[in-house]
């Protein structure tokens, strides 16, 4: 029942979308005010729901609010498979090439919508496990909630609010739960997840901020197992240089994740709740209607999986196209 | 028109959201089975069979060659308080670290529930022995083939620790065995109760397994220090296998086990 109301949902979306007029800006794409929904992105990551899998990762775009683009993401972890001191440490590697566009509907409501195709490896004790497959395709809708007048003041502030829906179409694999390592060595979830968001930001002149809060509800899937719920915060300073034929976007920030415990039938398992603070960097290039992205992450502090899990870092680079 | 399209579309995400919460009423019935795994370890790190060093905290220096215990008399406590007992003709198991499959105990046809405790026996209770040669089923010549008896009237081992060892005062490797079991004094059967953080949901669909940590260090140092290098007297080895030890191994027996964690998969 649950499941039909959000197919209805979403194909009555899908319509809006399709009948809806994009606005087009005839002055430049690049301008700040059409740096929206950055906040929205940050779900792109949550490559498998789960926890240390990257639910703050985005940044988005900084040049183009509208647009479709590529991204490939890697994010790579460290487990120790096993209970014991000396139990091995074994290297995962999170692979992602997404499909990523917003696309507005109105002046004040934008939606977005993610397609991953994961592609994940990890280095056990008896040889590579490779897993690979269309992951969870979330869509989400912002609403502007408040939005200085262009040219008005010094400070330009704009607030969000939003909230979406993550579909099961990843495969959850029961059996990589067993065992010890980490339990978000999947495609998908497996079950549908809920969004809420919130994004400010404000700007003077080249200067901006770009601040976000989101939550990411998850509910128990078919193998009634369920992701623990999942805190993303994070805060971006980014500077726009306008060098007429391209424009630079240099960035720097920390993003945060809060992980609850993972449950399996009702009941929690144990080292999987957790948190961790990173560093990021990037650069946005702009050209006529392109953009090339390349960020990075790097973990200031963590505490995952009791310290069976370390992140070591996240890396991404993506093409986009404004629409 | 299309602002109150999406305040209905928030309204709805949020209901699914809430509606989710609603638990799905279970009926709980018929059996499963449960799985106790024995991880041996000693003091925080997997053992590792002959090659492994392990250093007690008495600063003696362990190369342990094998390991072997009985498990038996497994109840399993549900959460309502109440147990069920496996059924004692078939609950004498022995665990033994060079035996991957004898890791494992698989409990068959346990009543569906949620479990919150587990206890067993380590070795083989007196009544049992007690019922003579004939009372013992298979389990006795499982016993013999594992080495786990000394003789009939002597009794069966209950746990059987045996390896190499130096410290301060033997420089050159020398045996050590310990051997649990009734000396003319004492029986030395003793019952481990282990509660479960998170509960072992048998099901006809669903099999716990319930990851049990053994560790042994604690067999010389836990609750009563002993030391091999004060049970060589001849100088050619260690040998507990009865006396006044015994009693305060199986002591510290008692409390090398703690459970890891459940898995209900």
């Amino acid at each position: 029942m649950k499941n039909t109301i959000i197919i209805s949902l979403l194909a009555f979306l899908s319509i809006q979308l399709v009948s809806a007029t994009p606005i087009k800006d005839s002055i430049s794409s690049f301008t700040f005010q059409k740096m929206q929904l950055a906040a929205a992105m940050d779900f792109d990551c949550d490559a498998c729901g789960c926890s240390a899998s990257g639910g703050s990762m985005g940044f988005s775009s900084m040049l183009n609010s509208n647009f479709v683009g590529i991204r490939y993401f890697n994010q790579s972890y460290s487990s120790r498979d096993g209970i014991f001191a000396n139990s091995p440490w074994i290297d995962e590697n999170f692979n992602t090439a997404q499909i990523w566009t917003k696309i507005p509907v109105t002046e004040k409501i934008q939606i977005a919508a993610l397609i991953p195709y994961h592609f994940h490896n990890r280095e056990l004790t008896t040889g590579t496990e490779n897993i690979s497959g269309l992951g969870d395709i979330t869509v989400m809708a912002t609403y502007s909630v408040y939005q200085t007048q262009k040219d008005s003041t010094v400070f330009t502030h704009n607030i969000q609010v939003g909230g979406g829906v993550k579909m099961p179409t990843g495969k959850f694999e029961e059996a990589n739960n067993l065992g010890t390592v980490n339990q978000s060595f999947q495609l998908g979830t497996g079950s549908w997840d809920y969004l809420f968001l919130t994004e400010y930001m404000i700007k003077k002149k080249n200067l901006g901020l770009n601040s976000m809060l989101n939550y990411n509800i998850k509910t128990e899937n078919s193998k009634k197992y369920q992701f623990g719920n999942q805190l993303n915060y994070g805060s971006t300073l980014f500077y726009l240089l306008d060098l007429k034929t391209v424009q630079l976007v240099p960035q720097i920030g920390i993003a945060g994740e809060v992980y609850e415990s993972n449950k399996q039938h009702g009941e929690k398992v144990l080292n999987t709740a957790g948190d961790i603070l990173f560093s990021k960097f990037g650069l946005e290039v702009g050209k006529d209607k392109f953009s090339v992205g390349i960020n990075a992450m790097l973990p200031i502090n963590q505490n995952l999986s009791s310290g069976n899990i370390e992140a070591n870092y996240r890396w991404s680079v993506n093409l986009n196209y404004t629409l | 028109m299309k602002n109150i399209l999406y305040k209905a579309l928030a309204v709805l995400a949020l209901s699914t959201t809430f509606t989710a919460c609603s638990n799905d009423e279970e009926t709980i019935s018929g059996t499963g089975t449960l799985a106790l795994e024995f991880d041996n370890s000693f003091n925080g790190n997997d053992l590792i069979l002959e090659t492994q060093t392990n250093t007690t905290a008495s600063n003696e220096v362990l190369k342990i060659t094998s390991i072997k215990y009985i498990i038996s008399n497994i109840v399993l406590t549900k959460e309502d308080g109440t147990t069920y007992t496996y059924p004692k003709s078939e609950s004498y198991f022995i665990v033994d670290e060079a035996t991957a499959a004898s890791h494992v105990i698989d409990l068959l046809n346990v009543p569906a529930a949620n479990y919150t405790k587990v206890t067993f026996g380590v070795g083989v209770d007196k009544d049992q022995w007690s019922a003579g040669a004939d009372g013992q089923g298979d389990f006795l010549a499982t016993a013999q083939t594992a080495g786990m008896m000394w003789s009939w009237s002597a009794g069966y081992k209950f746990v059987a620790f045996e390896g190499t060892f130096t410290s301060s005062t033997v420089t050159t490797a020398v045996p050590f065995k310990v051997h649990t079991g009734q000396t003319g004094t004492d029986y030395n059967y003793t019952t481990v109760s282990l509660d479960l953080q998170t509960k072992a949901l048998v099901r006809t669909t669903v099999t716990p397994q319930i990851h049990i940590i053994t560790d042994l260090s604690k067999v010389l140092n836990s609750t009563n220090v002993i030391k091999l290098s004060d049970n060589n007297a001849s100088g050619t080895g260690a040998n507990i296998m009865g006396g006044t030890n015994l009693p305060l191994i199986t002591q510290n027996v008692s409390t090398m086990f703690s459970v890891d964690h459940v898995h209900n998969d």
